[in-house]
């Protein structure tokens, strides 16, 4: 690099002293390695979206496959209460529910619970508490799904049972499922909404101090609303991942689509239905391995629209600071 | 200068990719095949099948088998075999109910001497016999009911005709928790109505108290769910599907966790995975009969079922290490089966099963 500005002074130098040399070529070098990189880096980039093009295409596919079987009926795919592939009852609401049912148990821990910490560890929090809180926050994100799931099923139920009761509370249940994926996505919502809240302006704390306003007064009724679009971006992304989730409902939740809105029984999700059908052996011709793809098109909706939702969200209430 | 460590990067990476690309089949060649020279013994194998009952084992190794004292059956029709002659990989995938006979086999076979590698998938009796048909990947099938004709179809055109060995007897299990103190006994009707319409136990008789029934199942995907419904729905897989509360799993452990979890609750599975858990669950008896060795064996108790292993002439001709492990798993099994919680078959069901492996390795 140095040696070509210096060669470039250097014939600038040469142009000033008015010899009419040859000029000096402007021109952009070709440089081939720097052409490769930015090659292979376009090639990432289009892969990833090529992937996503492929699973939308193929999830599409099979899934059209399922809708355009006579025995599908998609009045009663939204309107059924029943779904048992092999007897061909497709109504998704059992599955919907149990999956709505979990996400909300989850986000009624996790909403609460992540705003506290959040707020805790942007305004309250000491340098010292927050540099040991949230790294363990964070190893709370680290754990693998799996291991959330068996925390659910042989510490969250049993627990539930003793206080609830042996026959009131089910041995495979939603409300056991939800509570740990509420521990699981509390990392994420805190940790995004704190990102939100630390990147308010210190300027409008100080003018509310200065204005005689409390520190509650400050974190709830200023700062927590200037940080309101990032704030709601982080639970519509939390709500995506319980949504998505699927080894502690497969695991904890329940191994039968089940029509109930009384979260101490079971039921199946719909991530929890894939897996076990997925797990067994269908043949791929069958009705049966088409109606998962269904099933994974509708999560994909879901989470997609909740993703659109989200981005509303942040343009509409983003508040801008110079 | 920064060009060239660019151009040295993107060398190393292509460089990597390619290796990354190359290296892990190569990885996978299996090193071991020590025994080329054993080889030819077992090519000189087929034995003439009509004279065999006098048991002469095979050629070279004469004289030092014939003294040995043969399996405890001692009715072998079978040559003895020598694990440690042969090498060679297994493949075997199928039910998960005859899973762990497979695998004890499998074990002694290996502890016995053979070096090869046997594989062996639980994944159902339908998948097992989806990829020993469809898709030719498997040496052996693993089942737990015999093959359906549209399995043989699918099994002929593709060039494979299954041969049936029938290693055992195994019984279902219901089972309810053992805090369970209201039902001993269930008939073949009353069972019926526990998977189906009941909602609670007094549906299923008047005498049992009125809380609703937590059903537990084996997946659909099972041939421990395919016999339940055909033992007791006459094959009519609607009423136990329809049925509320009803939890299906493939994981055996589940249906375990579920059915203890709850003194309502009634689950059924093979009579091995009672075994393990006996301490926590208790079986019903079926229209008066208990499942045990006898009741199994005899028929008696209503749902018991045949175990079998399927291969094919073809294959245990082109891969002596096949043939070998069926002759070795027919003639071993009654020795191992009761220890790992299955009922042996009876002996003219073994004597048949021999005959179809001499028939099958002496064309």
């Amino acid at each position: 690099m140095t040696n070509q500005t210096n060669t470039i002074i250097q014939s600038y130098m040469k142009m000033r002293k008015g010899a009419a040399e040859k000029p000096i070529d402007l021109r952009k070098r070709p440089r081939p390695a720097e052409k490769l990189i930015q090659g292979f880096l376009f090639a990432c980039g289009a892969l990833s979206i090529l992937t996503t093009l492929g699973i939308v295409y193929e999830l599409g596919k099979e899934a059209m496959l399922f809708f355009r079987n006579p025995d599908v009926n998609l009045f009663e795919f939204f309107t059924g209460t029943k779904w048992q592939p092999q007897i061909l009852e497709f109504g998704i609401l059992p599955l919907l529910n149990a999956t709505l049912m979990t996400s909300a148990v989850a986000m009624l821990i996790a909403i609460p619970l992540g705003f506290s910490v959040a707020i805790y560890l942007s305004e309250y929090a000491s340098p010292k508490a927050r540099s040991i809180l949230k790294p363990t926050l964070e190893v709370l994100a680290g754990i693998p799904t799996v291991v959330y799931g068996y925390f659910a099923l042989t510490f969250m139920t049993p627990m539930l049972r003793s206080i609830f009761g042996q026959n009131i509370v089910q041995i495979y249940n939603t409300a056991s499922a939800g509570l740990v994926m509420g521990i699981l996505i509390l990392p994420l919502i805190s940790s995004m909404s704190e990102d939100a809240l630390s990147a308010v302006p210190r300027s409008l704390r100080e003018a509310a101090y200065g204005l005689g306003a409390t520190k509650l007064e400050t974190v709830l009724k200023i700062v927590f609303p200037a940080a309101l679009s990032g704030i709601a971006a982080a639970v519509i992304v939390g709500i995506s991942r319980a949504v998505g989730e699927t080894m502690i409902v497969a695991i904890a939740a329940g191994a039968g689509p089940n029509f109930t809105f009384n979260p101490f029984r079971s039921a199946e999700t719909m991530t929890g239905h894939i897996v076990r059908i997925s797990g067994g052996d269908l043949s791929y011709a069958s009705i049966d391995y088409n109606s998962i793809f269904a099933i994974g098109l509708m999560l994909f909706l879901i989470t997609l629209g909740l993703n659109i939702v989200s981005q509303r969200i942040v343009r509409r209430f983003r508040e801008v600071y110079e | 200068m920064t060009r060239k460590s660019y151009a040295w990067l993107s060398t190393l990476i292509m460089i990597a990719i390619l290796l990354t690309a190359c290296g892990s089949p190569a990885s996978q060649i299996p090193s071991q095949e020590p025994q080329t020279t054993q080889a030819p013994v077992q090519t000189e194998e087929p034995v003439p099948a009509t004279q065999s009952p006098s048991q002469e084992p095979q050629t070279t190794q004469a004289p030092v088998q014939t003294e040995e004292p043969v399996n405890t059956t001692g009715t072998s029709l079978l040559p003895e075999v020598d694990p440690a002659s042969v090498s060679g990989n297994i493949i075997t995938a199928g039910s998960s109910t005859v899973f762990p006979l497979s695998e004890r086999i499998a074990e002694r076979f290996q502890e016995e001497g053979f070096t090869g590698e046997i594989t062996i998938d639980s994944i159902g009796t339908g998948a097992g016999f989806e990829r020993f048909c469809v898709n030719a990947e498997t040496d052996i099938a693993n089942a737990s009911r015999p093959i359906k004709d549209e399995e043989r179809t699918s099994c002929q055109s593709n060039g494979r005709e299954p041969v049936e060995f029938r290693v055992g007897t195994d019984a279902l299990a219901i089972v309810v928790s053992s805090e369970n103190s209201f039902v001993e006994n269930l008939t073949l009707e009353q069972l019926a109505l526990a998977f189906s319409t009941a909602k609670t136990w007094a549906d299923v008789d008047p005498s049992f108290p009125a809380e609703p029934i937590q059903r537990f199942s084996p997946g659909t995907d099972s041939g421990t769910f395919d016999y339940f419904v055909e033992a007791v729905f006459d094959t009519d897989e609607t009423p136990i599907l329809n049925a509320e509360n009803i939890q299906l799993s493939e994981d055996d452990n589940v249906l375990v966790q579920g059915v203890e979890g709850s003194p309502y609750a009634i689950g059924y599975f093979g009579f091995a995975y009672y075994q393990e858990n006996a301490d926590r669950l208790k079986t019903l008896s079926i229209e008066g009969v208990s499942p045990n060795a006898e009741t199994a064996e005899s028929g008696e108790y209503p749902l018991s079922r045949p175990l079998f292993i399927y291969s094919d002439a073809t294959i245990m001709k082109q891969k002596p290490q096949v043939a070998d492990f069926v002759d070795f798993y027919l003639t071993y099994v009654n020795e191992e089966i009761l220890d790992v919680g299955y009922f042996p078959a009876s002996e003219e069901a073994m004597k048949v099963a021999m005959q179809a492996w001499l028939d099958a390795v002496g064309e």
